[in-house]
Formats: C-alpha cells, structure tokens, sequence
C-alpha cells in the first residue's frame, strides 16, 4: 500500500467513527479490508482515488448517522430532540442574535451559491438537449489560436474521426423575410442538416432539416425559430408549406422548432447549407463551425488523436510556412467553447471572490457565536461540575449552529434562487437576440447541490469552533474567577487569527472589487476615438441568391454608399468591415521594404468606402481613398501613423508595398497612398487596443456585407427613414439592418459590464458591511476579553495613553500579518489585471495602496472605539463586575 | 426487501464471497450503473444476518489469493427462500406491466 493509500485509509477509519460503536466493532474491519480493495481497484488514477474517498466518506457519515439512529430508538434519540429543542429556546430567546447570524450566513451562502449556479449554468452545464454532454465543437487550432474549420476538411474530418459519430457545420448569415413593406432582417443559421440530429429535437410543427434539402436542385426550404415564428408570422398554425420570400428567393417553410430551441447559436431561421460545398476543391470559400456528437464513452482526447493529423496535413498543404507541430484541433463542449479562452479564470476567480465573502461571513458568525459561548461559560461551567458530558453539552451547541447554518442556508437559497430567476429576465429582456439559449437560470439540482455544499461546510468550519470553546472549557478557574478566564490563551490566539483572516479576506475583496469597478467604468465611457453625435449605424448584406459574384456584391455597396452620400438627410457616411485582427493571424501582414525586426508584423486591418474622418481617422500624408479605388486599379492601402513609426522608422511609407497575408491577400501587393492620424482600435476592454492601422479600399476586398456609419442633419427619424430610402432606391429587397444610433451601440457595449459591476458591486457592499461590523465587533470582543488586565494595569498606574498605546499596538500586529497574507494575493491579482486589461502598473499601486490605507484606518478605528469604551469603566468596576 | 439486500442475496446465490467481491459483482451485474458504497453493503449485511438470511464465515479463503481477516459471507437456506420469493415478485411485477403494455408485447 502506498503513502497515499495509508492517508485514504485513515480518512477512511475517521470517518468510520459515524456509525455506533457495536457495529464498528462487527463490521469495521471487514469495511476497511474492503475499502482498501476498492483503493486498489482504482487503477492507480488519483482522480478516480478521489472521487471513491469523497463517495465512501459521505456514504459512512450518512449511513452511520442512520444506522445510530435507526439503533438508539430510546434514550439517546430522547436526548437529540431534547437538545434540539434547548437550541431552539436559546435562539428564541435571543431573537437579535439569531436574525443577525441567520441574515449574515445567508448573504454568504447565498452569494457563494448564486455566483457558483451563475457561472455553472453560463459556462459548464451540459446543453439541455438528449445526453447534451456528449455535444462538442471541433476546432482547429494554429499557435494556440482557435480558427473555424474550412469547409473544404470537413470531408476529411468525417472520415477520419470515427469517434464522432454525427458531425455538421453551420455559418450564420442575414437574410431578408417578407415582402415590400413586411421587410424585416432575421439572423440566419445556414446548417448542416445533420445538426438537427446532433441536436436530437423534434420540430413543434412540421418537420426539420433533412439532407435531401441540402442537395444539388433541392427545392428552397426554411425552418423557422418559435420567436420568428410569433413575431413574424402572428403563430399561425398553418404555416408550414407556405411560401416566404427569404432575400428575394421564394421559400418553402417546412417547419417551427419550439419554443427555447436555437441550436448551435441563437437563430431565427435555419436555412440547409449546400451539400455541394463540403465537397469543393477550392479552400478558403466558406469557413464552419463544426459540431459534432461523440458516441457513447468517447473522451475528448480520443476527438482530438483522430482530427489533428487530418488538420495538419489539411493546413500544411494550404500554407507551407505553417509548422505542422503548431496545428491541433481542441474538443470542447459547446457551451465551454462559445464561452471562449478565459473560461476558466473567470470561473475560478468570480468564485474565489464569492468564497471569501462566504469566509468572511463564516469569520463574523465565529465571533458572534463564541461572545455568545463566553456569556454561558458560567453555565456550561456548572454543567460540566455537575456531571454533565462535555460530548452532551458540544451536542447541544452543535445543534444550535446545525439550526442557524439551516435558517441561513434555506434564506441564502431563496435569495440565489431569486436572483437566478432575476438574471434569467434581465437577460431575456436585454439581450434576446443573440442569447445563448441554453441561458436559462434557475433553481435546479446543481444549486440545491451547491448550496448544501456550502451549508455543510459552514456548519464544519463553525461545528468545530464551537466544540473547540466547549471542550477547552477550564472548570476550575471559570467557577473561580468568572467570565474574566474566558480569555484564555486559546481564546486570544483564536481571536487573533479571526482578525487576521478578517483584514486578510476584506483587502483581497476591496482590491478585486475597486480594480473591476475602473475596468467596468472604462468599458461605459469608452472612447471611439471619433465623434459619434447624431451617428447612426446601419449593417447592408447584398443577399447571395440575388448578388452572386464579388463584382455584383460590391456595386451594391458602392450605389447604397453613394446614395447615402449624395442624400440631404446625411452630412457624411461611411462603409466599413473589420477584416483582421493585430491579435489574430488575419491582422498579418508583410513589407516589401521595412524590416520588420524579427516578429511577424500585425495591425488591425479595416476595409472602408467614404470619408474615413468619420471613423476618426484624419489623412495627414498623402491621398485618401475614393469610389474609384477598386478591383480595377491597383490595389492600395493607407497605414496609420503609429504603424508608418513602428515599421518605416525616419521615412515616409508612401510608395511602400506591402501584403495582407492574414487575410488571404497573399498574391497581390498593395501600395500605400498614405498615412492616416492615430485612432485606437479594437476591443475597448483588451489590452491589445492599439492605434496600429492598416486601411484598404472596401471595393478591393472580398467583403460582401459592410457596417454603414451615417451622421444625419436634422433629425434620427429623417436619417432612419434617408437610410431605408438610399437602400430602396439601389433595390427594393435591400433594407438595413439593426438600425441603431451609434451612442445605443455604445450603450450595449457596457451593459453587461455596467450590469455585472453592480452586481458585484452589491456583493462587495454586503462584504464592506460585514467587515466593518465584523472587524468592529471582533475587536470590540478581543478587547472586552482584556478587561479585567486592563482593570489590573490600570490600578498599578497605567496612563489611558499607554493602555490605547498597547491595544492599537496589539490591532496593529493583527493588521500587519493579515496584509501579509493578503500580500501575495495581491500581487497576483494586479499582475491578472494588466495581463488582461489596459490598466497601468502605477494604477494597480495606486489602488493597492489606497485599499490598504483604507483597511489600516478600518482596523485602527475598530480598535480605538472599543480602547475608549473599555478607558470608560473604572479599574474598581473592571475588577468588581468578573 | 431493499434493492440492496436483494442484490447481495444473488451475489452470494452464485457462491461464498467477500465484502469487495460483492461490490463487484453487483457494479459488473449492472454494468457499471450500480455501485455500492461500504457503508451501505455492511448495513444491509448486518440487516441480513440479523434476519439470518446471510451468514458471516470468519477465515474462510474463497481463493489462494485471499487475506485470512476477510470475512466471507454465505446465503443461507433462508436467504435462498427470502431471494427466490423477492423474484417471483418482481416477475409477477413484469408480467403486470407487459400486460399493460408498458413493456413488449402482450
């Protein structure tokens, strides 16, 4: 038997101690025996060795509470509903105390529980579908980066990862429902019919895809969501087999999914993507998302060995400078993979930050429960004189602390429940269209789970506190001296310790919670870097059906553009589509002069048609673009200052070449034209934000849709009803999209970020509360336990001075270790935040410091204010009143 | 009869074993769907014993291989009697729910 075993062993025989003593001493050796079988049988995987202890320990502790119970059917279960009862008298008894340790346990407990369900439900649950946890998406990866699959390897993932038994893929596209004057623009799935499977959902009405719908010649057929179904269509129930026209295409609807269902993403119609393009030849056509089922006991893993060779091979042969080593594919399940990278340090740190609200909350009951051991100590004194077992008299305080764990517990998860309910309609309300629709929050298994986690560790960790305070009860000199020996020495290191933790917890808290309070407040009053009054904005997607070629794609774009420009109702307007990304490898691009010091040279690439001073980029060297920049000209590209710096140190860039590589303009050489004035660009939460800049000509890329950004004149109506007529007038089955004012867009920007900051903010709030009574009042108690040395030291003629002196040393050294130990914390923490965020070094310091200044005047206040209430008592009545 | 109980009376309807082979036998029974803690299989066997339905044997090795502490466990005659009534009920249970066409046929 290993160490390991040894250590699982004696867990194991601890936990044994549950069940009565006749039958450990019938059955326990032959238990242990077994156990340490069931040990072996792991097949030495520590994972699996967990799992089996956590399971056996849970079952012993509930069996053997049953088994107790189900043998000591006289006296002993006599005395556990006499103990019950007493506990429930002494918290009747004392209404004050029992609400304020109810109140506070429940606003850990239920904060703890909210924030684990919360982020549970968002990121990790199992799609609510048949056996959903077999469901995962299939990436490629390139240098850590994930990509979406080419539709082109999609044949050769099929059959080589047999793993997965169904696989599919889906794009999302725009498409236009209805005739003139019911226009309206729905978000669109183009899927594989096999997702439909994957998904194992039946319609509500009609039927869903089936692959005979993707074939060559197939008739024109759409299945509609339940909310495009209400909204556009009135419910009618006979609507399946009725024509719509779908972006001018007449259109069969086949079917209604229900109500909730928007499998893979959030959609209002599914249209079948053509079988034909999962057998072209040509790479680089049409990008999927890949979804597939793993059959039964598949592992991720098992995924992952079969697609990466194939994925290799695939992009390899496409892209010879790409290391075959730096390409895999990453398995996940679909609600982790659309959460995206920082998953899981959003998940640990959020419940961190909710555990130490939860410890906080547990540190200021212990007080609470052990002034109000110290006020009976007399009591269990006599008892124990008496004859009394010390086991009796820590059952009945343990039943005390079961009772208060419960009330909170039950309160807590009314409030998470309440709160899930709350989060599952603001989000609905706010957010319907692109909600992930497994986002539905509620109270369910998980919860209850969790929160009889958390109950149960707050009925151990106080459990143990008060058992401690009862055993180490000192008979002799507590019928001597009185309430005065309560201090004892383990009761002032405990007290310290609960400080410590106390200053520990509060100043991790107030740091994570000022730092994510400046991040929020950013992400609201973030700068576009151009002057967005009077801006709307508008999408245009030249439907495919209609506008098959790039050339027929990209005169409707100059047309709308030109009408939009030439219209009274708007004093400027321009196109614009982000193509790359300086984080990504389509921001990739190559100098035919300037060297380019080692690296790969990435900026942000952005494709506009228009005046580009609109987007806040001012032309200050050469040209700017114009309509007749397009795919009959050379190719151009203007390039900001801050790149022009970076990469043609000390001369101009105009006349430079250079080439889009990340974005497959790998044949063709652009010339710069010029160089535009620095606006920052991209997400304005990311540290990546930069003002290096790449422009080219919209007409000379292979955009098909386009962003319209329109300043109107006069008024939002005049410029809604400008856009609609400008598009109208190139076609009647253009209409914009999502028209919105630009300062609306910003607004939704920093929603979720203004909405999850007064969420936390309100967490944070109820920690702040908790550490100003909870310091106060274990202070106030640390101090009340010295009184009768204070009394001593100041009738041997002791100052005030020198008294205050020596307790605010005393909180002094509480607070210095507590921001020891937060100090690490720290530090990891700021390091978090300026990898992750555009925050400063000397911000991080400067909050740091603050925070720590405002946690010494906390524990210095909470020191003074108790120092000058126990100076009030004379040395006489110190003495007198122990 | 608890489900438990039941499942031990035909483990050991098969022959003598012990405690861990019991576990195994029920989790391979079930094909991995049913696995029985300790704490659970030693109350149902104190459960059975005191209803004489179970005996335990002391040092009894039902292979070369065995430690002489481990206790193997025997059905008694009882306990064969007790099993075998179990399920003629549970068959007659089948019998009932195919006759309502809750299972195959009729």
């Amino acid at each position: 038997m290993n160490r390991l075993h040894t250590v699982w062993a004696a867990i194991y025989r601890r936990a044994l101690a549950a069940f009565p003593r006749d039958f450990r001493a019938r059955w326990g050796p032959d238990m242990e025996l077994a156990f340490r079988d069931r040990l072996e049988g792991a097949q030495h995987s520590r994972l699996r060795e967990v799992i089996l202890v956590a399971r056996e320990v849970v079952n012993l502790l509930t069996d053997g509470i049953r088994e107790r119970i189900h043998t000591n059917t006289g006296p002993l279960r006599m005395l556990h509903i006499q103990d019950i009862r007493y506990a429930v008298r002494l918290l009747t008894r004392s209404p004050g105390f029992t609400l304020l340790t109810v109140l506070v346990l429940a606003g850990g407990l239920g904060l703890s529980t909210f924030t684990f369900s919360f982020l549970y439900t968002a990121m990790m649950r199992p799609l609510p579908l048949g056996e959903g946890d077999r469901i995962v998406r299939i990436d490629p990866v390139l240098e850590g980066r994930r990509y979406p699959v080419d539709a082109i390897d999609v044949g050769a993932l099929r059959a080589a990862v047999a793993s997965v038994g169904e696989m599919g893929g889906y794009s999302e596209r725009e498409v236009v429902v209805g005739l003139e004057g019911e226009r309206r623009v729905v978000d669109a799935t183009v899927a594989d019919p096999l997702l439909f499977g994957i998904a194992r959902t039946p319609a509500l009405l009609g039927r869903s895809l089936i692959p005979s719908d993707a074939e060559d010649g197939a008739e024109p057929v759409v299945v509609l969501s339940f909310r495009t179904w209400e909204v556009a269509f009135g419910a009618d129930r006979d609507i399946v087999n009725k024509r719509v026209e779908l972006s001018g295409v007449s259109t069969r609807v086949i079917g209604v999914m229900p109500q909730g269902f928007g499998f893979p993403v959030a959609s209002e119609a599914w249209l079948p993507l053509p079988a034909r393009t999962m057998t072209t030849t040509e790479a680089g056509l049409l990008s999927l998302r890949l979804v597939g089922r793993m059959g039964k006991g598949v592992t991720p893993s098992q995924v992952v060995a079969e697609a990466t060779p194939v994925l290799q091979r695939a992009f390899a042969s496409r892209d010879t400078s790409v290391k075959a080593r730096g390409v895999g594919a990453l398995v996940e399940s679909f609600p982790k993979a659309q959460f995206g990278e920082e998953r899981t340090l959003v998940f640990t740190a959020l419940n961190l930050a909710a555990a130490l609200i939860l410890l906080l909350a547990l540190v200021n009951v212990t007080n609470l429960l052990l002034a109000r051991a110290n006020e009976r100590i007399r009591e269990t004194a006599v008892r124990l004189a008496l004859g009394a077992s010390a086991g009796r008299l820590v059952m009945q305080g343990l039943w005390e602390t079961v009772l208060v764990c419960l009330a909170g517990g039950v309160v807590g998860t009314a409030g998470a429940s309440w709160g899930l309910d709350a989060i599952t309609r603001w989000t609905q309300a706010n957010i319907p269209a692109n909600l992930a629709f497994w986002w539905v929050w509620q109270m369910d298994g998980v919860t209850l789970l969790c929160a009889g986690v958390f109950v149960t560790v707050a009925i151990a960790t106080l459990g143990v506190v008060v058992s401690h305070r009862v055993m180490h009860t000192n008979v002799r000199q507590v019928m001597q001296d009185g309430n005065a020996r309560a201090g004892s020495r383990h009761e002032g290191r405990l007290s310290r310790a609960l400080v410590q933790t106390q200053v520990t917890t509060v100043t991790v808290l107030m740091f994570a919670g000022v730092m994510a309070g400046i991040m929020a407040q950013r992400a609201v009053n973030f700068d576009p870097g151009y002057d967005v009054t009077n801006l709307l904005q508008a999408g245009i997607s030249p439907p495919d059906a209609r506008y098959g070629t790039r050339e027929k794609r990209q005169d409707a774009l100059r047309n709308v553009h030109a009408r939009l420009a030439e219209h009274e109702a708007f004093e400027r307007v321009v196109m614009r589509l982000d193509v790359g990304e300086k984080t990504s490898p389509t921001g990739r691009f190559a100098t035919r002069d300037a060297g380019s010091a080692g690296t790969v040279p990435t900026a942000y690439v952005r494709a506009t048609l228009g005046d580009l001073s609109a987007l806040g980029a001012r032309v200050v060297e050469g040209r700017a673009f114009d309509a007749s920049d397009d795919t009959s000209r050379a190719p151009v590209a203007l390039v900001s200052q801050s790149l022009a710096a970076r990469y043609w140190r000390g001369r101009s860039p105009v006349g430079d070449q250079l080439r889009l590589a990340g974005i497959g303009d790998t044949l063709q050489w652009r010339t710069i034209v010029g160089v535009t004035s620095d606006v920052m660009l991209g997400n304005p939460l990311s540290r990546d934000r930069s003002p290096d800049g790449i422009y080219v000509p919209l007409l000379q890329s292979e955009a098909s849709r386009a962003v319209v950004l329109a300043r109107y004149r006069v008024s939002e109506v005049a410029g809604r009803e400008g856009l609609s007529q400008a598009y109208s007038a190139v076609d009647p089955l253009l209409v914009p999209d999502t028209v919105q004012p630009f300062a609306e867009v910003m607004r939704s920007v920093g929603l979720i970020a203004v909405s999850v900051t007064r969420l936390f903010g309100a967490c944070l709030a109820f920690a702040l509360v908790l550490a100003l009574a909870g310091t106060y009042g274990l202070m106030s108690r640390s101090i009340g336990l010295r009184r009768r040395e204070i009394g001593v030291r100041r009738a041997l003629g002791a100052s005030d001075a020198i008294v205050t002196r020596l307790l605010l040393a005393q909180g002094g050294r509480q607070l210095g270790v507590g921001t020891l130990i937060a100090a690490p914390f720290l530090i990891v923490g700021g390091l978090g935040f300026m990898h992750f965020f555009p925050v400063g070094g000397w911000l991080t310091l400067v909050v740091g410091v603050g925070v720590s200044v405002s946690i010494i005047a906390l524990v210095l206040g909470s020191t003074w204010l108790p120092t000058r209430k126990v100076l009030r008592v004379t040395p006489r009545d110190a003495l007198w009143s122990d | 009869m608890r489900p438990v109980e039941f499942q031990i009376l035909l483990t050991l309807a098969h022959g003598d074993c012990h405690g861990y082979a019991i576990i195994q036998d029920i989790q391979a029974r079930s094909n991995g769907a049913l696995t029985v803690e300790t704490g659970t299989l030693y109350r149902a066997l104190q459960r059975l014993a005191e209803e004489d339905l179970v005996r335990p044997q002391e040092g009894r090795r039902t292979s070369p291989v065995d430690d002489d502490r481990r206790r193997v466990y025997a059905i008694t005659t009882a306990g064969r009697r007790a099993a075998t009534e179990e399920a003629r009920r549970m068959s007659a249970l089948v019998e009932q729910a195919r006759a309502a066409r809750l299972l195959g046929g009729a």
